[in-house]
């Protein structure tokens, strides 16, 4: 399989252990991912705040550099998988289609709407399938529990982002479970980590994280994990502002997406960045292995 | 069980203020065919097994917006909710008050945060006193016009919205959806004259504390959209006023930011938005972060076609125009 990569801004700076562990999942289950320098920037959302049509153009650009190449597109950010999609979405209404056209071509570049954008845990759960993965899985995570956080714009609105559900997703769990873990049912795992605000106003997004850890905790999680890098900082990064705000030491690790898969697939936690996170991972790792000597 | 039918335990949230000393959860079962409404399942509950069951309807067609609940953690209404899914998906139905809203009795809640935003957005045509309407005759629009509405007239009030919406929970100070979609109504309507009065009003609390989590969306029974509702007026407000909140700063900035590289330079960003004064108060964290994430202080490598990006910006984000 071979896809177009679209790291995203936070992949290739803050969150780079979430590029770590990508490319270590996709070699190890064969997804090849062709780099693209010219991609930019989705906007994540903020710019389609400021300027709804300047923010389809450019992610038109980006959908239109990876149908010059034939490919698919594959996401680790559910902010950028939001801003593509409803790029594509947008697209389809020829008022703004024309805009657009009349935007891009001058520059030489045709938009027509091809390829798909795909978030890497739609393509682990559907394209390489679960039992694909369960073959590949050196070390089971048995023991671990594990809070999915699936972050807002990789599921809603859900008619437009075509997602498995808008408040009701499971393929999270589902490839938690495959990788040996026990997901954990919670209500937060559907609600917003507060990032957007994170700047508008820092007490009232950190106390919405804060909540939603609370709740991971409050139903067992040993950890959480996200397929946001967004929703990351929200929830390690800025944990401690979290804390602060709900009252309570959080104490919440917090993994992206891939690491997980990655630490059944046999990686060492330095080949996946883990000592970048604020919040250390080592107390829920533990739980894996207690279980599995024990 | 008659056939075509499904045994279904429904647990339902047991509440009276000043009477009970915590919530609690009553187990119900009924045995129902699975296309009936939750709300008919309630009604049943209430004339044959416990008359004490507090709960809010009317209409019973998703017209009146009276009987909105949370249906397995969801903000819906109960008239138009069948019982067969949710039972499918989750084993039983746990139906809980409207979140956001303080509880009264049992699923009945007091709707007046919901109704004192409403009411702050002053929902009604504001006419220049100068140009009247004129009387006794109608004042046409354009179908461009009323298209311009989008979906919002179709709202019912039900608050499943508000219910919803992670930013009235965590932020009182939020109108929350509904109030925002109705000020949208309002914002384009082309004989209203307090448009650009409206926007500013709402500003900085109002507006710029959505999440678009689109959970709004997610929950309205009519489709009204509030979550995108809120984003035109966001870009509506910041034609009207530039990036003078810390929100429109930050949607501004973030633009702006975006044209330098191609890529986002966090740290120019964080500065755009709070300005060197107000970075003094995210230096701790900075540190913090900076000290696993060296790369935030990092500038970005711009992309290839920088150019190509720079004409789009010309093409479709002209600078403002000088004011008067």
């Amino acid at each position: 399989m071979k896809l177009a990569y679209y790291p995203g801004c936070l992949a290739q700076e803050s969150a780079k252990e979430l590029d770590m562990a990508t490319r270590y999942v996709c070699r190890s289950l064969g997804i090849e991912l062709v780099e693209f320098p010219n991609f930019s920037c989705c906007g994540s959302g903020f710019v389609d705040e400021a300027n709804e049509v300047l923010n389809i153009a450019i992610n038109a650009r980006n959908l239109a550099i990876a149908e010059r190449a034939g490919l698919d597109i594959l996401t680790i950010c559910s902010t950028c998988q939001g801003m593509l999609t409803l790029a594509k979405v947008r697209m389809q209404d020829p008022a703004v289609k024309g805009r657009v056209d009349a935007a891009l071509k001058p520059l030489g570049i045709e938009y027509r709407g091809t390829v798909e954008v795909k978030h890497l845990l739609r393509v682990l759960t559907e394209d390489v399938g679960l039992p694909a993965i369960k073959a590949k899985v050196k070390r089971p995570l048995q023991g671990m529990k594990v809070g999915a956080f699936y972050g807002c714009h990789l599921l809603r609105p859900a008619d437009e982002m075509q997602s498995e559900s808008g408040e009701e997703p499971h393929s999270f769990e589902d490839l938690i479970a495959a990788v040996g873990a026990t997901p954990v049912d919670y209500r937060g795992r559907v609600m917003c980590c507060g990032f957007p605000i994170l700047f508008v106003k820092p007490n009232t997004a950190n106390s919405i994280a804060g909540r939603q850890i609370l709740d991971a905790k409050a139903h067992g999680a040993d950890a959480m994990a996200t397929p946001c890098p967004l929703c990351h900082t929200s929830l390690d990064a800025y944990q401690n502002q979290a804390g602060k705000e709900v009252g309570r030491r959080l104490d919440m690790p917090v993994f992206h997406l891939p690491q997980v898969v990655a630490l059944a697939l046999g990686a060492a936690p330095e080949e996946l960045g883990l000592s970048r996170h604020l919040v250390r991972t080592d107390g829920a790792l533990a739980k894996v292995h207690s279980t599995a000597s024990a | 069980m008659a056939a075509g039918t499904v045994s279904v335990p429904f647990d339902i949230y047991r509440y009276e203020p000043g009477k009970d000393s915590a919530p609690r959860y009553q187990r119900y079962t009924l045995t129902l065919t699975p296309h009936t409404p939750v709300l008919t399942a309630l009604l049943q509950i209430r004339s044959e097994i416990d008359p004490t069951l507090g709960l809010r309807y009317s209409c019973r067609s998703a017209i009146c917006g009276s009987c909105a609940m949370q249906i397995n953690s969801k903000s819906r209404l109960a008239c138009e909710t069948q019982v067969g899914p949710e039972f499918e998906r989750h084993g039983r139905i746990v139906l809980e008050p409207m979140r956001n809203q303080p509880v009264l009795r049992d699923l009945v809640v007091d709707q007046s945060p919901f109704w004192r935003e409403y009411h702050k957005i002053e929902p009604h045509l504001k006419l220049d006193p100068r140009r009247p309407m004129p009387e006794g005759k109608p004042t046409p629009m354009t179908p461009a016009e009323v298209e311009r509405f989008k979906e919002t007239p179709r709202c019912i009030a039900c608050a499943a919205c508000y219910s919803a919406c992670p930013a009235a929970e965590a932020d009182p100070s939020f109108p929350g959806p509904m109030a925002l979609a109705k000020l949208y109504r309002f914002a384009v309507d082309p004989r209203d004259t307090a448009h650009d009065e409206r926007l500013l009003r709402i500003q900085p609390n109002g507006l710029w504390l959505c999440l678009r989590c689109h959970l709004c969306t997610e929950a309205c029974p009519k489709d009204v959209r509030p979550s995108e509702r809120i984003r035109d007026l966001k870009e509506m407000a910041i034609a009207v006023q530039g990036g003078t909140e810390h929100g429109s700063k930050h949607a501004v900035g973030f633009k702006e930011n975006l044209k330098g590289a191609g890529q986002l330079h966090e740290m120019k960003l964080v500065r755009a938005t709070f300005g060197l004064g107000g970075m003094v108060g995210q230096v701790g964290q900075g540190i913090r972060v900076w000290r696993k994430k060296p790369e935030i202080m990092k500038r970005p490598r711009p992309i290839d076609g920088l150019d190509e990006l720079e004409k789009i910006y010309e093409a479709l984000d002209p600078p403002p125009k000088e004011g008067p």
